[in-house]
């Protein structure tokens, strides 16, 4: 089990009209998992949307463009989240952050 | 001279190579204190503008920083700092706890920042437990900003960092100067000050309990990041010869490389093997570099505490790569070798670990984990037939290994059922570590298929001797005519057994020790992948003869002092 609970409780689960949202399960593919460095990548290109981004996984959310949330979920290799946005760049946003999971979050733009 | 000028050795965990001669320079960490303080309804923007005033100036001060730095892990965990200050949700519940809770600015963010500082302290994931110090540095830089208290860190040219823990900012800051070397108190491998420290060349040792003395600022300090020591007022002599060492291990690493290439020949054209120890995939690069014939210990502890309940897929994924970046040479996996108290909630904390539930007393109790382990390394066997060979730790009684011996044929018929086809014929060795296994060596030879002495677990049972204990640490020598006679014992019962020994504990590492190994006929050596050059150009330039002589004196003296005369002149 992990411990990582009490926090995300307090991020209340929005409830989301359903023609307004996309959503997909994902899974974390990189071998230590969603540890800090993945964690502020995935961050780094949440933020550039202005979707609404919650993760969920275990029943809790997170709120994506928060560091800390998304570290306090701990995801290991293998774990399951569904990746849930809501907002006029939605579909764009999805794909982009669905396709971060693939590629282990090796992000390609990063190297100046 | 008074009691705290001595010379005093520290012995941590060795973090970033090197060397550094300075002086002692303290970075205390002030713990901030915030009172919870509530505020009226008049205060209310007044202390959300102090919250916005103190967030935006520490904002410039980390991008500041920022651009002042040219390494490039440096720039990220900076990045990674500044997204944490701009974390929607903490902005949020800081705002909110001013708002309606009605806490002051500077009790709203410490009580916000705690809770999520709780939740990584608690973790069981590792690397959780190392980003505490990021977040608390950012509490305390957000609260000192707010009360306009600025902490100047200034350092010296050749000055040795004495912290608890260093945080990311105040690290990029004293990387600037050219100081010596960094010992910390605390620590974890994956901790941002160990990380910069490797990438910035600066020793680093960590785990270090330099807390306990009276350590003045100024005071003479040698670090020895390759070791994992500190020495505390060194005397002249000692300031000396690290000096020497300084800028012989520079030459003499240079020199050592040039026989990488060179066949794993002795002068006379005997043969030897030299193996890496592993336990990244991180180090992959170098155990290539060196030439290593494969990995003779994997350490599995991290990727195992590193992954909830042994998972398997994972496992998995991270000895078939180990396997397919070490050609077709043999990779020893040492089953998980760690106390249980770190591993189980349900465990009861023990107070002597050393000698309580661990290795293979553990996985035996723990049956669904050794299960789990082997069923990884079985599966990965069907694609790498003939290269894995499994290694049993703490092995102290012959039934240990027969038990072992069923659940791996239980996992593999359980596999045959799923129509896999687990290599049926990976040898199965134990670790001598434990003085009783050599003393029962012929009977354990008889069980299992290898021995693999490990020299430092060895010592410590054989003298019952905590090497972490400064107290005690001076009576811990490897080199002691006790551990050469049970070494001795011990290649003498894998011989009339006929199965093959190894040694894999640091000893190997030393080329004094593995020539005389390779004389006492152990010809095969694993140790961390940086030492091979140098054991290697050792037994290189020697002839087999010359050893054999080294080694028969070695184990007929039964005096120490003559054991270490025998071996200087071996060590380079």
């Amino acid at each position: 089990m992990h411990c990582f609970c009490l926090l995300i409780k307090k991020t209340a689960t929005r409830n989301l009209l359903s023609n307004q949202m996309v959503s997909q399960l994902v899974v974390v593919k990189n071998e230590s998992g969603l540890h800090a460095r993945p964690a502020s990548v995935l961050v780094k290109h949440a933020t550039k949307y202005q979707s609404e981004f919650t993760i969920k996984m275990y029943g809790y959310s997170v709120n994506g463009k928060s560091i800390l949330g998304v570290m306090t979920l701990a995801a290991e290799c293998g774990a399951e989240m569904e990746l849930v946005l809501e907002g006029p760049d939605e579909q764009e946003a999805l794909r982009e952050l669905v396709a971060l999971f693939e590629n282990k979050f090796q992000s390609h733009n990063e190297q100046e | 001279m008074n009691q705290f000028t001595q010379p005093v050795l520290l012995s941590g965990k060795p973090a970033a190579p090197g060397i550094g001669i300075g002086q002692a320079r303290i970075l205390k960490s002030e713990t901030t204190g915030v009172s919870p303080e509530t505020i009226g309804p008049e205060s209310i923007t007044e202390n959300l503008k102090k919250y916005e005033k103190a967030s935006s100036f520490l904002l410039q001060e980390y991008e500041m920083l920022k651009s002042s730095t040219g390494d490039r892990d440096a720039k990220d965990i900076l990045d990674a700092q500044i997204q944490i200050l701009q974390d929607p949700e903490l902005e949020k519940t800081i705002r909110r706890q001013i708002k309606q809770e009605r806490y002051s600015m500077e009790y709203a963010v410490f009580n916000t920042f705690n809770d999520y500082i709780r939740l990584f302290q608690s973790s069981s994931v590792r690397w959780a437990n190392d980003r505490v110090i990021d977040v608390v540095s950012i509490r305390d830089e957000l609260i000192d900003a707010a009360r306009e208290k600025k902490k100047v860190i200034r350092v010296k040219p050749n000055e040795i960092v004495f912290a608890e823990d260093i945080s990311p900012a105040v690290m990029v800051k004293i990387s600037r100067t050219e100081i010596a070397g960094i010992v910390i108190e605390r620590g974890g491998l994956t901790s941002h000050v160990v990380i910069l420290s490797q990438s910035l060349g600066i020793p680093c040792v960590i785990n270090a309990r330099w807390n306990r003395y009276e350590l003045k600022k100024g005071a003479s300090v040698i670090i020895d990041g390759i070791a994992g020591q500190v020495i505390l007022n060194p005397t002249a002599d000692q300031k000396e010869t690290y000096r020497q060492r300084k800028g012989d291990e520079v030459l003499r690493f240079k020199k050592a490389l040039d026989w990488v290439l060179s066949p794993n020949e002795t002068r006379c054209g005997s043969s030897f093997t030299l193996r890496a120890n592993v336990e990244f995939l991180e180090e992959l690069p170098k155990v290539n570099e060196y030439m290593a014939e494969g990995i003779g210990l994997l350490r599995t502890e991290t990727i195992l505490f590193e992954s909830e309940n042994f998972d398997v897929v994972k496992q998995m994924k991270f000895y078939s790569t180990l396997l397919e970046q070490t050609g077709d040479h043999p990779v020893t996996i040492r089953l998980f070798d760690a106390g249980g108290d770190k591993l189980l909630e349900d465990s009861v904390r023990e107070s002597n670990p050393f000698l309580g539930w661990r290795g293979v007393r553990m996985l035996l109790d723990k049956k669904d984990l050794l299960r789990k382990q082997l069923e990884a390394v079985y599966r990965v066997s069907a694609l790498f037939p003939g290269r894995i060979r499994i290694l049993i730790p703490m092995v102290s009684r012959t039934e240990e290994i027969e038990r072992v011996r069923e659940v791996c044929d239980e996992v593999q018929r359980n596999l045959k059922k799923q129509s896999l086809q687990p290599d049926g014929k990976i040898p199965l060795g134990i670790m001598i570590e434990v003085p009783s296994a050599v003393l029962v060596a012929d009977q354990a030879a008889a069980l299992c298929d290898f021995f693999s002495i490990g020299t430092n677990d060895l010592t410590q049972y054989t003298f019952a001797v905590d090497r972490g204990n400064e107290r005690v640490s001076e009576l811990f020598d490897s080199f002691h005519p006790a551990i050469w006679k049970l070494i001795k014992m011990t290649k003498e019962a894998a011989d009339r057994a006929e199965i093959p020994l190894t040694i894999c504990g640091e000893m190997a590492s030393r080329p004094e020790a593995a020539a005389c190994f390779v004389g006492l006929g152990i010809t095969d050596l694993s140790m961390n992948s940086a030492s091979i050059p140098k054991v290697k150009s050792v037994l290189c330039r020697h002839t087999l003869a010359e050893m054999q002589k080294l080694a028969a004196d070695v184990t007929a003296t039964g005096e120490i002092q003559e054991i270490h005369k025998l071996l200087t002149k071996w060590r380079f």
